[in-house]
């Protein structure tokens, strides 16, 4: 059960009465169940004697709950009604006066029924107790085997998606290969219209395959082992920048780097979460004359810190936020700007991973800042 | 060297063996071009036997191997390629579909001197064929014995 915590950290499993677990829970033998109930009777009557012998009046009746208790904890029902009619006989017999019968003097009376009602009471709560153990343990087998068989059919969902899209690569790759042969071969006799036909399959076919490789690529991160380290931000912010040069050299762009924290968490999948938010920053600001994009964090709750990208780019409107991050979900259209809509879906999925939470703010043609959340080392 | 080395093509699809062939081809890289569709024919070709135990006894300068073949596989082929005295001076290109981690960890560990992951885009693909086969064919220099008979 000690992986069940791993696995599921929000998750706390109450095991402070576990630990009193004995195998007899689960004995189904009743001669066993009945005879430990009759052997535990005995020993706390040859205790009660004991005291007895010693003058200690008043101790068999403790010493006889006690013993009910146990036996209704660890043996059920059953023997916890056994264990209190013996008890009851001992008691009459050897601790009622007159003693060594089964005549009960009035003035013991109360004394004997006291002791009942006593014993019952106590097997009751042992009982009550011991019935919601059994729902707890049972409800925390169900939930690892919940958690087995959802693990399983993930992996599954994930083969899956990987063997389609890579399969479906090979014959794209001949839809595009004949097509621009056909285009090479036959430019020459085709009409204008025809030749705009021939395009348009092209720039479908080479959609197609930026779909696929996204779609690979995205199914492969879920796949991926997430070796966690502690991760210095800011550096990676800078190589990040290093690397989006080539998108950014003729353009006017004003960033603004706050002191980020250092972070936990895998080093590569947390540099495609900053490549990717950053490189839609400098997309979506590509209509302004200067761009300018603000990283740095605020106070998160507890021990995560919040990271956030801002830009003063085309934004978008709040009642599409849900949007956003969906796979190949797009709030603009391939004319104004282009994508296949799976940055966002993979910086959630990575940011997932690693525990944390992802938000976005916009106001449409204003601007947009998009939030993520980590854990600190 | 104004010779063109032997390529020995590995690949199933006639598709892509026809896209390929082309790509060669327009580059005049096609000159000597052998092409075997399976694991099993592949390695009967390297040791002459078989259908081809007449062809005269030279290594081919590179071979275009594709990871997906049915009967013996190209990762089985490689294996016994670089485990072969005879053949393992031979060039091996992996040219397949697959981006997978252990198909690539895999080809390393046999030895394969390249690894190129054919790309969707056809005239990116035109261009990878016509640099692999450039630098095999005509750059590099063969391993000495693949223009002699060996016995």
């Amino acid at each position: 059960m000690g992986d069940l915590e791993e696995r599921f950290p929000r998750v706390e499993v109450k095991r402070t009465l576990a630990r009193w677990d004995l195998e007899l829970h689960n004995v189904r033998s009743p001669i066993l169940r009945y005879g430990l109930s009759a052997a535990c009777v005995a020993i706390a009557f040859g205790l009660a004697l004991t005291f007895q012998y010693y003058q200690f009046r008043d101790v068999e009746v403790p010493v006889f709950t006690l013993s009910i208790a146990i036996i209704t904890w660890y043996a059920g029902n059953g023997p916890s009604v056994l264990a209190v009619l013996l008890s009851m006989l001992l008691f009459d017999y050897f601790f009622i006066e007159p003693r060594y019968s089964f005549d009960i003097s009035s003035r013991e009376l109360p004394y004997f029924f006291t002791f009942v009602t006593w014993g019952i009471i106590v097997a009751s709560f042992a009982a009550v107790r011991r019935r919601t153990e059994d729902g707890l343990r049972r409800a925390q087998e169900e939930l690892a085997t919940r958690a087995a068989e959802l693990e399983t059919a993930n992996k599954e969902l994930e083969s899956f998606t990987y063997s389609v899209s890579h399969d479906l690569r090979a014959p794209l790759r001949h839809v595009v290969g004949y097509a621009e042969l056909l285009q090479k071969q036959s430019s020459s006799v085709l009409d204008d219209k025809a030749r705009r036909y021939m395009a348009m399959i092209l720039e479908a076919s080479k959609r197609m395959g930026s779909l696929i490789d996204d779609l690979l690529s995205f199914s492969r991160l879920g796949r991926a082992e997430a070796r966690k380290t502690a991760v210095n931000l800011n550096q990676l912010v800078r190589e990040v920048i290093a690397e989006l040069g080539q998108d950014t050299k003729d353009r006017d762009i004003s960033w603004t780097i706050g002191a980020l924290p250092v972070c936990y968490g895998d080093r590569s999948m947390l540099k495609l979460v900053l490549a990717n938010l950053l490189s839609n920053a400098v997309k979506f600001t590509r209509i302004r004359p200067r761009a300018k994009i603000e990283i740095g964090c605020a106070d998160g709750k507890d021990n995560q810190v919040e990271v956030f990208v801002a830009d003063n780019g085309a934004g978008f409107e709040m009642q599409y936020v849900n949007k956003l991050f969906g796979v190949f979900q797009r709030l603009h259209r391939a004319e104004e700007f282009e994508g296949t809509g799976i940055g966002l879906a993979t910086v959630e999925r990575i940011i997932q991973r690693h525990g944390g939470t992802v938000r976005a703010e916009g106001v449409l043609d204003q601007g947009a800042t998009f939030y993520f959340s980590l854990p600190r080392p | 060297m104004d010779t063109l080395g032997r390529i020995l093509m590995v690949e199933d699809d006639p598709k892509d063996v026809e896209l390929t062939l082309t790509a060669l081809e327009d580059y005049n890289l096609a000159n000597e071009v052998v092409v075997t569709r399976d694991g099993q024919e592949a390695l009967d070709y390297l040791y002459c036997r078989g259908k081809f135990h007449t062809r005269p006894n030279e290594n081919p300068a590179v071979i275009l191997l594709d990871l997906k073949l049915p009967r013996v596989d190209g990762l089985e082929v490689l294996q016994q390629i670089k485990a072969d005295e005879r053949l393992r001076m031979i060039p091996v290109v992996v040219l397949t579909s697959s981006h997978e981690e252990k198909d690539k960890m895999r080809s390393y560990k046999f030895g394969v001197n390249a690894y190129v992951v054919k790309p969707v885009d056809f005239h990116e693909f035109v261009n990878a064929v016509k640099e692999l086969g450039i630098f095999w064919g005509v750059i590099n220099e063969p391993p000495p014995g693949s223009m002699e008979k060996l016995p």
